[in-house]
């Protein structure tokens, strides 16, 4: 009997568990606290720094194989990417507050929470601020935190960001309910793309302005610099590149975050969609039409007369479906859905015809022919890693990941192949 | 969960002891347990410094083993169940160890017990737009009484303790970047049904 003895009994140290369900939830979130500065400090801030590592990269400008990459809040790094297998960190130019970047020619523009700086990049290595135009933005978000200007006190009200990851209890049952999202979006600001890689500029084959990869609120178009804040578009003449003179100010409405010159139009963006705007007065863009097919959070990439957008779910534009949808706009006031296909998260796009890379988030890189729209193919699905936004830039492909700048080789699409990596080093992890 | 595994390769090399003395060779032949019941447990959550709130669950369980009664008293196989929790509907796939223990009195009525091990899929659970759950291991040791003669079909009823690891993703809200809930279900299963 003894075995059997023994089989009862080890059973008994189970009953030190009760029956009892244990369920842990666990999230990570941005929690903002308020900070205030002045604005002689952030004025005073600017400065050319010795080279840091990628924290919390925005958007990313490529010029003459020089990579400036924004760091959210603190300013532009500065690397020299000439040869793609290896890429060196240049410098860390500080700007307190920045937010985006725009380059034409030799001169970049960057906003320091309520001033607009331009730079001389003739040489990368030595960087020199040309002019400051101050107090022209007067509110704006960064990563999720708002800031405004106090302009008679001049200070800054901000919110300083930590990203916290708490447990809780849960009582098992999942879903109880999906609350609606009442608020205004706060996304990270660097997973949206809209890469104008292929777009036709008239002005190109003078000026040449860099390439964007990320959230744009800056574009460039002719000789203006257009900013956009949430209810607002800033117009900039730049006819003298070095001196930004202010210019119009255009309403826009609430929920303002994106802008896309795109020919002589203009695609601002939106949480519902994308108001089109006539640009060929470049100094009073007129609202046209709204374009449906997508909105802030679908990145959108454009080749001729195709628009290709990403649609997903966990964004905060409270969408669920996740394709990639072909767009016909050879006639801009009544766009055409082509075609949807079925992808698994798709974020950032990027289009070198007939190649379309399209990030898949946690699922990794796809590469597609799109040489026949109604018909677009697979070839090559890379997985393993996180791939959040892309830029092709012509013979390499630059790969925004979670732990990094990936830079791929992709003479042969079918098999691209690994160059170098920036390494960032994030804040929080998502696994 | 390694005290399991633990437990589980002690309990299946205790099984090899009372097989010794056999008198004739013992032809295997095909067993089938089908059982359906109830499974209870509690949860506590919602923790603060000040409250907690605890909650009796109950949920519907179903199984079945299908096996080789390799000796008289041992039967091999798998199981396949059921278990429909409040928000996931789990199938999990077992191997299956069934051994009789004991003929109190010599009456028409045995002692067996029970162990399950393996995985519960999401195969047909449906989630919420979202969510995305996703199965886990399970294991569940067991005791029971049948009733009836070997030959014949017998009625089961059977307790057993059974736990279950599940893991959700959750949808994110505004400022969340990253939302995951893992579980660990503890319950008690009281199961009724027939074996043959």
């Amino acid at each position: 009997m003894r075995p059997k003895l023994y089989l009862l009994l080890a059973w008994l140290p189970l009953l030190a568990t009760s029956c009892t369900d244990t369920c842990r939830e666990t999230r990570t979130y941005r929690r903002f606290t308020p900070m205030t500065l002045s604005t002689a400090q952030i004025r005073q801030g600017v400065q050319s720094e010795p080279t840091r590592t990628l924290v919390n990269p925005g958007k990313l400008y490529t010029k003459d194989g020089f990579l400036f990459i924004n760091e959210l809040k603190e300013g532009i790094h500065i690397v020299d990417n000439r040869d793609p297998a290896a890429p060196r960190m240049v410098s860390f130019l500080r700007i307190p507050g920045n937010g985006d970047i725009a380059i034409r020619n030799n001169i970049l523009y960057a906003d320091s929470y309520m001033d607009l700086l331009t730079f001389d990049i003739s040489d990368p290595q030595n960087v020199r601020e040309l002019k400051r135009v101050e107090n022209v933005f007067p509110n704006g978000q960064l990563d999720g935190g708002w800031w405004t200007l106090d302009a008679q006190r001049q200070l800054v009200n901000d919110q300083k960001v930590d990203y916290v990851t708490e447990t809780v209890k849960t009582n098992c049952d999942g879903p109880v309910m999906n609350w609606p999202q009442t608020w205004t979006s706060l996304t990270s600001g660097s997973w949206s793309s809209f890469s104008t890689a292929s777009f036709d500029n008239a002005s190109a084959a003078l000026n040449s302005s860099g390439t964007g990869g990320s959230m744009a609120r800056f574009a460039l178009y002719d000789h203006y610099l257009y900013t956009v804040s949430q209810t607002a578009m800033q117009l900039f003449d730049i006819r003298n590149p070095a001196d930004p003179q202010l210019g119009n100010n255009i309403n826009l409405g609430w929920n303002i975050e994106t802008i896309f010159p795109y020919k002589d139009k203009l695609f601002i963006g939106s949480q519902t969609g994308m108001q089109i705007f006539d640009n060929s007065n470049p100094e009073k863009p007129v609202q046209m039409a709204t374009f449906q097919h997508a909105r802030v959070c679908d990145p959108v990439v454009v080749h001729e007369d195709k628009a290709y957008v990403t649609l997903r779910s966990g964004t905060s534009c409270q969408g669920f479906t996740n394709q990639l949808d072909v767009v016909d706009i050879s006639n801009l006031y009544s766009p055409r859905l082509l075609k949807s296909y079925p992808m698994k998260n798709p974020h950032g796009l990027s289009v070198d015809f007939p190649n379309l890379f399209i990030c898949e988030g946690a699922y990794g890189l796809k590469t597609l022919n799109a040489q026949d729209a109604m018909n677009i193919s697979e070839l090559e699905h890379l997985e393993g890693f996180h791939a959040y936004d892309v830029i092709a830039l012509g013979k390499t492909l630059l790969l925004i990941g979670q732990d990094g700048f990936y830079q791929y080789d992709y003479s042969n699409p079918r098999k691209l192949r690994l160059l170098s990596k920036i390494p960032v080093k994030r804040p929080y992890t998502v696994s | 969960m390694s005290d399991f595994i633990r437990y589980t390769v002690w309990f299946l090399c205790l099984l090899g002891l009372p097989v010794a003395a056999q008198k004739r060779a013992f032809k295997p032949v095909f067993t089938n347990m089908t059982e359906f019941g109830v499974s209870l447990g509690q949860v506590r959550y919602n923790v603060s410094a000040v409250t907690e709130s605890v909650r009796k669950q109950q949920n519907i369980t179903a199984q079945t083993f299908n096996g080789v009664q390799l000796r008289p008293k041992l039967a091999v196989g798998g199981t396949v169940g059921v278990d429909w929790y409040s928000s996931a509907l789990l199938l999990p796939v077992c191997a299956g160890v069934r051994y009789d223990l004991a003929q109190p009195g010599a009456k028409n009525l045995r002692v067996f017990t029970s162990l399950d091990t393996g995985y519960g899929f999401t195969w047909l659970n449906q989630d919420p737009t979202g969510y995305e759950t996703k199965g886990g291991w399970v294991i569940a040791p067991g005791i029971g009484f049948r009733t009836g003669r070997p030959q014949n079909a017998n009625f089961i009823l059977s307790l057993s303790y059974r736990r279950q690891e599940a893991e959700v993703d959750k949808p994110l809200f505004a400022n969340e970047i990253y939302k995951s809930e893992s579980r660990v279900y503890n319950r008690i299963a009281f199961r009724v049904g027939l074996s043959f």
